[in-house]
């Protein structure tokens, strides 16, 4: 792979061309914070989390989804790109019922560390309390909308590993579900084979298998990239 | 066909034109907002009456687009006079043949503005409404039959696509726009001819053209009267795009709610097809376009690019980050170029007189004309269009007909729910897309709504913010969450419960949103909060308590 | 008559407009990207989307059952359940706002104890909003059926629909 010149966070680095700036930011110990990338599955840009500012171009971009190029001069620390964080953080919370204390994901969730990464102390703005539906129809797991954040991994594993479609997104703006076919109860979908990838998929407790005491959820997500990896290798 | 037929066509259809087959012309606006008024009925009543006088060889009645003074309507105007009789029912149909068409004198109290100027004109075109105005995207609206092809090539209709065609290059079309420095009448204003280029410059087999006649902004019609009132201009706008840019399928994207609009462009296309300007090998060249109508389905958020492609693509209407653009990377992947309805109707005049010709009108950087919607608390509401550069004092009053009632100007809001208010210190600003943002609000699509002193700016803003968050697709976090608070705490300060709190996390919310928003959809949706926050902080501190 | 309870599918097959809905289907190929065209299809036949029209189409085009649904829901065009015998559409668009179409809907809803979205027990009466109509220069517009009524008051409205039930 041909080898750019650019510059991220006052640092000049040599990196392969043709990946994204989150690519290249992780290859190099830079940390970014996303949520809704896992690695291997089409990133969607929409957690804005990955916000990092280029010279030259007048809006933030997402690193996910953003191509790096010869000479980019990138900032990912900026005191307004944290600021912007720790506010994306605070809609998270605000937006659904999240209880840490009793959520079987307490200690292993990705929000939760976000939280702890953004020094989130307290949220400045008024909880919305919608309500959300606890789907326990499926033998083994359960969907929980309280705790889904609208990352979409759960429906982009399914469709592009799995190739199952069971999952989707129904309505729109803050109406947005995550949906099992014709929004059936989970365990009367016709499309899904139980194999769970969005169990490991899902960064919160939004998807969990029954068969789990609280706070013993393991999530594996690396699972799910090593297997995109190792079908790529194959072809 | 070949070019040759087409010729002959063209001068035949001229020749009855200029020859006469009938000596007067009577047009019944069939523009959306006359039909609501009764327009049908007068049409058929006028047709009827003809009938039975005897004149139908001598008169022709024409179903035309939008003339302009919607709320005047129904409207009949009188050809070669240009004679504009304002509020017509059936019951003055006889009384208009009879004066007008028999004793040859118009009737005074039925023409244009009788009833609110001291003296009205009977030659319509001087009157300070349309006098003010230059119509060149609306050109032959309001005087040629939209569901007539034969009507839009003897009005010199698909000459502009022949020159393109046996004269031009695709770099020479590219070069003509380039120099008219046309912007893009969507919203954002970016150069025409630059987007072409890019499109122009990528390889590909297979490139796509695709026309936004997804007007979403509440209060702006312009696309809908074009493609009512003369659907055959940006079916050619779009043929010489797609012969610049080397696309062979193109896309008009109507919106469902515009059913007239949609039947129109597609009985456009069938007899474009009828007569080879659309379809393998036009005019005998080597190029191929063909054209297909999607109709949208209710979602604001599909006017922006990325989106409006997933909904042609049969998906849900959510927009992905741009780069890639889709100049590169669009429909089903491939190079697409996307206009909106009044860019590509302002394509034609360009290639025939000329891009140096349209860069002299309007502003040095905003050349041409521009179309806007006149609504809200004006005497005089519809469809205007004016030089760029024309001052908002000039639109609203001399052409407006100023405020209802006599009363006060307050503001106007421009760029529906992406743009922002304009107060009555700023009614000198000139209407191009930098002074606009300069007071913090956009050109948009050309809706110009006018507030008198009734209008509450703070549930404006409430009004607007309501409307994006409804129209949020969703998929990212500022947008499907801040657009909810922000509306929250708007809705708390408007039932007067605010606290200045409240007041410094809306402004915090405004800027990240703008942002951080994926898309256009939610990088504008704070601007109405912003810009009544910048002209009109007063109202929002009136009402906030401690 | 517009049902409100879905058909099964032997009643589906016998039903007509599923004729119409099949020929649409097939001129445009199976292909699933013309999704959106065969729901405003469906949609104009029935009035609204019958979940057993959907799973038709689903099957029809081969898609999984939550890309469609997931269509459905997001455009603000197709709806779920019936509209009614009788829609009452209030433009909410900005012209109409600024000329007062809060207070004519204010009023319907009060009188018909409706809110937008909602349909009256008897299905006689279907209340919506839309964000602007494109008849700007008449507002405020309301669309009762498919006819349009311009500069209206709340008075007018209510008697008109009043009209329109006690006719059916």
């Amino acid at each position: 792979m041909p080898k750019i010149a650019v510059t991220i966070d006052d640092k000049k680095l040599d990196v392969d061309a043709g990946k994204t700036i989150l690519e290249i930011c992780r290859e190099n110990g830079i940390e970014i914070l996303t949520m809704c990338h896992l690695k291997g599955l089409t990133d969607v840009g929409a957690c804005r989390l990955c916000l990092v500012e280029i010279e030259g171009i007048n809006k933030l971009l997402s690193a996910c989804t953003t191509k790096i190029a010869a000479n980019m001069v990138i900032k990912t620390q900026t005191e307004k790109i944290k600021r912007y964080q720790n506010i994306t953080c605070e809609l998270f919370y605000a937006e659904r019922n999240h209880v840490c204390s009793v959520c079987v994901a307490n200690g292993k969730c990705d929000l939760q560390k976000l939280g702890y990464k953004t020094e989130m102390d307290h949220i400045r703005y008024p909880y919305l309390f919608p309500q959300c539906n606890v789907d326990t129809s499926h033998a083994w797991y359960v969907l929980d909308h309280n705790r889904c954040i609208m990352c979409t991994r759960c429906v982009r594993v399914c469709a592009e590993v799995e190739g199952a479609h069971n999952w989707n997104v129904m309505n729109r703006g803050n109406k947005v579900r995550i949906i099992s076919d014709f929004d059936t109860p989970w365990g009367e979908s016709e499309t899904c084979t139980s194999c769970g990838k969005c169990v490991h998929a899902c960064p919160t407790g939004a998807i969990w298998p029954k068969a789990i005491v609280q706070g013993q959820l393991e999530k594996k997500p690396e699972m799910i990239t090593e297997l995109i990896e190792k079908r790529k290798m194959n072809l | 066909m070949n070019r040759q037929e087409l010729q002959t066509i063209i001068t035949a259809e001229t020749a009855i034109n200029i020859y006469n087959k009938y000596k007067h012309k009577l047009c019944v606006c069939c523009g959306a907002g006359c039909i609501s008024s009764g327009a049908e009925d007068v049409l058929k009543k006028l047709e009827e009456e003809i009938k039975t006088r005897g004149l139908e060889n001598e008169v022709e009645v024409i179903a035309t687009g939008c003339m302009g003074p919607c709320n005047q309507g129904p409207l009949i105007k009188y050809l070669p006079d240009h004679t504009i009789y304002q509020k017509v029912d059936c019951s003055n149909i006889k009384a208009i043949v009879q004066s007008q068409l028999i004793e040859k004198k118009p009737i005074e109290d039925l023409l244009l503005f009788a009833d609110s100027r001291p003296k009205p004109f009977i030659d319509a075109r001087e009157d300070p409404y349309f006098k003010k105005q230059m119509k060149i995207a609306l050109k032959d609206c309001g005087h040629i039959n939209p569901e007539k092809i034969e009507d839009y090539l003897a009005n010199d209709g698909y000459q502009a696509f022949d020159k393109v065609l046996f004269q031009m290059s695709p770099e020479d079309v590219i070069a003509e726009i380039k120099q008219s420095r046309l912007r893009g009448r969507g919203g954002a204003g970016y150069p025409t001819g630059l987007k072409w280029e890019t499109v122009y410059k990528y390889v590909s087999k297979q490139k796509y053209v695709i026309c936004n006649g997804d007007e979403g902004d509440p209060g702006a019609f312009m696309d809908r009267s074009v493609l009512e009132g003369n659907p055959h201009r940006v079916l050619e706008g779009m043929c010489i795009a797609a012969y610049a840019v080397g696309a062979n399928k193109g896309y008009v994207y109507i919106r469902g709610e515009y059913p007239l609009a949609i039947k129109r462009i597609e009985l456009a296309i069938k007899q474009a097809k009828k007569l080879g300007l659309l379809g393998t090998n036009i005019l005998g060249t080597d190029f191929s376009f063909d054209v297909e109508v999607r109709i949208g389905a209710g979602a604001f958020v599909c006017g922006e690019e990325t989106a409006l492609i997933a909904s042609i693509e049969g998906k849900r209407g959510t927009p992905k980050p741009r780069p890639p653009f889709p100049a590169e990377s669009g429909l089903w992947g491939k190079p697409t170029l996307i206009n909106n309805v009044e860019t590509f109707a302002s394509i034609v005049p360009v290639i025939n007189n000329g891009g140096e010709w349209y860069s002299e009108i309007g502003t040095p950087k905003s050349a041409g004309t521009k179309i806007f919607a006149l609504a809200g608390k004006i005497n005089y509401s519809g469809l205007i269009e004016v030089p760029m550069g024309t001052t908002l004092r000039e639109i609203v009053f001399d052409i407006g007909g100023g405020i209802q009632g006599g009363g006060e100007f307050k503001a106007a809001q421009t760029g529906g729910p992406s743009g922002g208010c304009i107060p009555a210190e700023h009614l000198d600003v000139k209407m191009d897309y930098e002074s606009l943002i300069s007071l913090g609000s956009i050109m948009g699509s050309g809706g110009l709504i006018v507030m008198d002193k009734s209008s509450d700016m703070v549930d404006v803003a409430r009004y607007f913010m309501e409307f994006c968050m409804d129209e949020s697709c969703g998929k990212c976090v500022p947008c499907r969450v801040g657009t909810k608070m922000m509306h929250d705490l708007l809705q708390k300060i408007c039932n007067d419960k605010g606290t200045t709190i409240d007041l410094e996390r809306l402004e915090e919310l405004a800027v990240y949103v703008k942002e951080c928003s994926l898309c256009g959809l939610g990088a504008s949706a704070p601007n109405p909060l912003l810009s009544t926050l910048r002209h009109f902080r007063n109202e929002y501190e009136n009402r906030i308590t401690e | 008559m517009k049902t409100a309870t879905p058909a099964t599918d032997a009643a589906l097959a016998k039903d007509p407009r599923l004729k119409l809905i099949a020929a649409k289907i097939k001129k445009e190929n199976y292909k699933p990207d013309a999704l959106i065209e065969i729901l405003h299809t469906a949609q104009n036949a029935y009035g609204y989307l019958p979940m057993s029209v959907l799973k038709y189409i689903t099957k029809q085009l081969h898609l999984p059952p939550s890309r469609v649904y997931s269509t459905v829901t997001f455009y603000h065009f197709f709806s779920l359940k019936s509209k009614g015998d009788h829609t009452c559409l209030v433009c909410t668009g900005t012209a109409c706002y600024v000329k007062g179409a809060q207070a004519i809907l204010n009023e319907i809803e009060n009188q018909f104890s409706l809110e937008p979205g909602q349909v009256s027990a008897d299905n006689k009466l279907g209340i919506s909003v839309a964000r602007c109509i494109g008849a700007c220069g008449l507002a405020p517009a309301v669309v009762l059926d498919d006819e349009v009524l311009a500069k209206a008051t709340a008075e007018e409205i209510v008697n008109k629909i009043n009209a329109k039930i006690v006719e059916s």
